[in-house]
């Protein structure tokens, strides 16, 4: 009987093989894909540190949304009419730090262009291939609306340039990362990822080993590449594939060209990883717009100017170019990728 | 033309366990003849038998009956020292050893049902791990073996019933 | 032996509920098709590292007989050269899949194979 029950204790205990401690979950919110994954906590402890992080999430969004009743569009309305209205500290915080890096960006970054996202249609969660009107275009790039239009004064805002129309689609993503990498300290969790709509900040590692990123690969339906993703760093990625419309052979994506007032066509995607620092989830959201701006012979400049040391850039004839800091962390999915190697002084 | 004749002296529990190696020897030729939809994958009713030498007998002749058997029934289909052989004796021996182990368990509880199972188990853990460390060290068979597996709780299990059925008589 | 007559008895049932558990259990893990994601190596009986299989790297194991040469590339793995008589290990070729093992018995060096889900845990897009 011994034996037996021997036997049967080793065949159940080897039939229930160990759970991994990890807790996912994934929700939407920003108009895009929230997935919160936990490592190393009990599912009840997980479960409130990820409550706790999409319930900022949602208070966020609502707070920001720049095409429904909210904090900004109170801001913009008041803009419109060339009146002071009254601002909440954080968001004034936010505000002075996207200014700081659309100065920093040469203006490449720009939150305040709302005007012409909404032209483009872009302004919605369903748009819709249409034709711009170039005069209307031009018009608006004319107008010029700058960050450092934009006067904070006692709790209170107000433009200078009544063309001022803020926009957080580029910015919003990764201050949420922050604030999500914040939410969990306080909640004492040491080992998470956070990935919104594609923008990912990662915490502590993944058991024994790092958390791993998959890169998507801009024209096909799986990843380039993928890298280990050390604790603190950010990834972020802007890409023509996210949200565009194809229009007479064209690709009209998101990523509007201020200057221009025009999507950019000369780029598919632009990823950079962030060391980890104070606003490292939102510089991997802002810092790859600049770069994916700029013209081909421009591109490492602004790299540069944005302090980005490890970016990848895949140009629209698909052509890859990464840095030469960047290349150590990434793992092709194709070993035999082509690939340029740029060396960054 | 003379005749020697060595006389033995034998019993009738002899003759009757000579007569079950026989039917197990038979059982195990017939079974061989049949193509096996996937190879190894056997209901191998000539255990029965041994499991129900193994409950009237006792261990030791059970032991003799299932080797003998294994021995026999090779050199009959000509497999004697072929892997086929080796298969079947590093089979037989695991049973063997696995019933050898078993074969105290207390009988209030457990039938010769779980000791069919056990052995089938045994059998093909044996056989595996021959393949595995001898013909083809390969991690292929590691694909089969759940399959192998199933084969052998449900082989185990009607062949225990069967003997379960003899041992009634 | 009156008590073997009738139907399979408690303990065999507990036998036979154990095995179906075996039984799963097993499908479970040797059918996972899933790529594989992580590299065990052993020599012997000690474990010599587990290796993230989605780089391109190259290995040499030594053993009793001399040098294992490994190699790992983006995702699979294989023997490239063994010491050994008989090379069934560098035979096998290519192992990717979650669960897969190739054995090396002469120079007692295995590489197993460990899945996950997914081959990385979050995608950036």
């Amino acid at each position: 009987m011994r034996y037996v029950l021997l036997l049967l204790s080793a065949l159940l205990l080897l039939s229930c093989s160990p759970k991994e401690p990890l807790y996912n979950t994934q929700t939407y919110v920003f108009g895009t894909l929230v997935d919160i994954s936990i490592y190393g906590e009990t599912d009840a402890h997980a479960q409130s540190a990820a409550n706790a992080i999409i319930n900022h999430y949602n208070k966020l969004h609502q707070r920001l949304h720049a095409w429904q009743p909210s904090e900004i569009s109170k801001i913009n309305d008041a803009f419109s009419v060339g009146k002071s209205s009254s601002i909440k500290a954080d968001v004034a915080q936010m505000i002075q730090q996207m200014t700081t890096l659309s100065t920093q960006s040469h203006g490449a970054f720009n939150p305040a262009i709302g005007h012409l996202i909404n032209t483009w249609g872009f302004q919605s969660d369903a748009f819709l291939a249409k034709h711009v009107n170039a005069a209307k275009i031009q018009q608006l790039v004319a107008k010029n609306p700058q960050m450092i239009d934009i006067v904070i004064e006692n709790n209170n805002i107000r433009s200078n340039n009544p063309a001022v129309k803020l926009d957080l689609g580029g910015y919003a993503k990764g201050y949420a990362l922050d604030l999500g990498l914040q939410t969990l300290r306080e909640h004492h969790v040491q080992h998470a990822l956070i990935n919104i709509g594609g923008n990912i900040v990662a915490l502590g590692q993944h058991g024994d080993r790092p958390w791993r990123v998959g890169i998507q690969h801009p024209r096909q339906p799986n990843a380039i590449a993928s890298i280990a993703l050390p604790s603190g760093w950010a990834i972020g990625t802007s890409g023509d594939y996210q949200r565009f419309f194809d229009l007479d052979g064209k690709r009209y994506c998101h990523l509007i060209n201020p200057s221009t007032g025009y999507p950019a066509q000369h780029t598919q995607s632009v990823t950079v990883m962030i060391p980890p620092q104070q606003n490292a989830g939102v510089l991997s959201d802002v810092a790859s717009k600049p770069i994916f701006l700029a013209p081909k012979n421009k591109r490492l400049a602004a790299a540069k100017s944005m302090n980005i040391e490890r970016f990848l850039i895949i140009g629209s004839e698909g052509k890859l170019q990464i840095s030469q800091q960047m290349q150590a962390y990434i793992d092709w999915t194709n070993p035999k990728q082509s690939v340029e190697v740029v060396a960054i002084d | 033309m003379t005749r020697s004749i060595i006389n033995i002296k034998t019993t009738k529990q002899d003759h009757h366990i000579a007569k079950l190696t026989a039917i197990a020897i038979g059982l195990h030729v017939v079974e061989a003849m049949f193509p096996s939809p996937l190879p190894g994958v056997k209901p191998g009713i000539a255990n029965i038998i041994t499991l129900y030498v193994l409950m009237q007998y006792g261990f030791a002749t059970a032991a003799w009956v299932s080797l003998l058997r294994v021995f026999a029934s090779s050199l009959l289909l000509g497999h004697f020292l072929s892997p086929t052989f080796v298969l079947s004796l590093s089979g037989a021996l695991a049973s063997l050893g696995i019933l050898y182990m078993m074969q105290h368990i207390p009988k209030r509880y457990f039938s010769v049902i779980t000791l069919s199972i056990l052995a089938a188990f045994a059998h093909i853990a044996g056989q595996i791990s021959v393949v595995w460390l001898w013909l083809i060290p390969s991690a292929g068979v590691a694909y089969l073996i759940p399959v192998f597996a199933a084969a052998a709780l449900f082989f185990g299990f009607f062949n225990g019933l069967v003997a379960k059925h003899l041992l009634r008589k | 032996m009156t008590k073997l007559i009738g139907k399979p008895l408690l303990g065999d049932w507990l036998v036979i509920i154990a095995s179906i558990i075996t039984i799963i259990f097993l499908f479970k893990t040797l059918w996972s098709n899933e790529a594989a994601s992580q590299l065990k190596i052993r020599q012997g009986d000690t474990v010599i590292g587990s290796y993230d299989l989605n780089q391109t790297r190259e290995l040499h194991i030594h053993g009793p007989l001399g040098d294992s040469h490994i190699s790992i590339e983006q995702g699979k793995v294989r023997f490239k050269q063994s010491p050994c008589h008989n090379q069934y290990c560098v035979h096998q070729g290519w192992l990717s899949r979650a669960g897969q093992v190739a054995i090396c018995l002469p120079n007692q060096v295995s590489l197993q194979l460990i899945g996950e889900k997914k081959p990385y845990d979050s995608l950036n897009y």
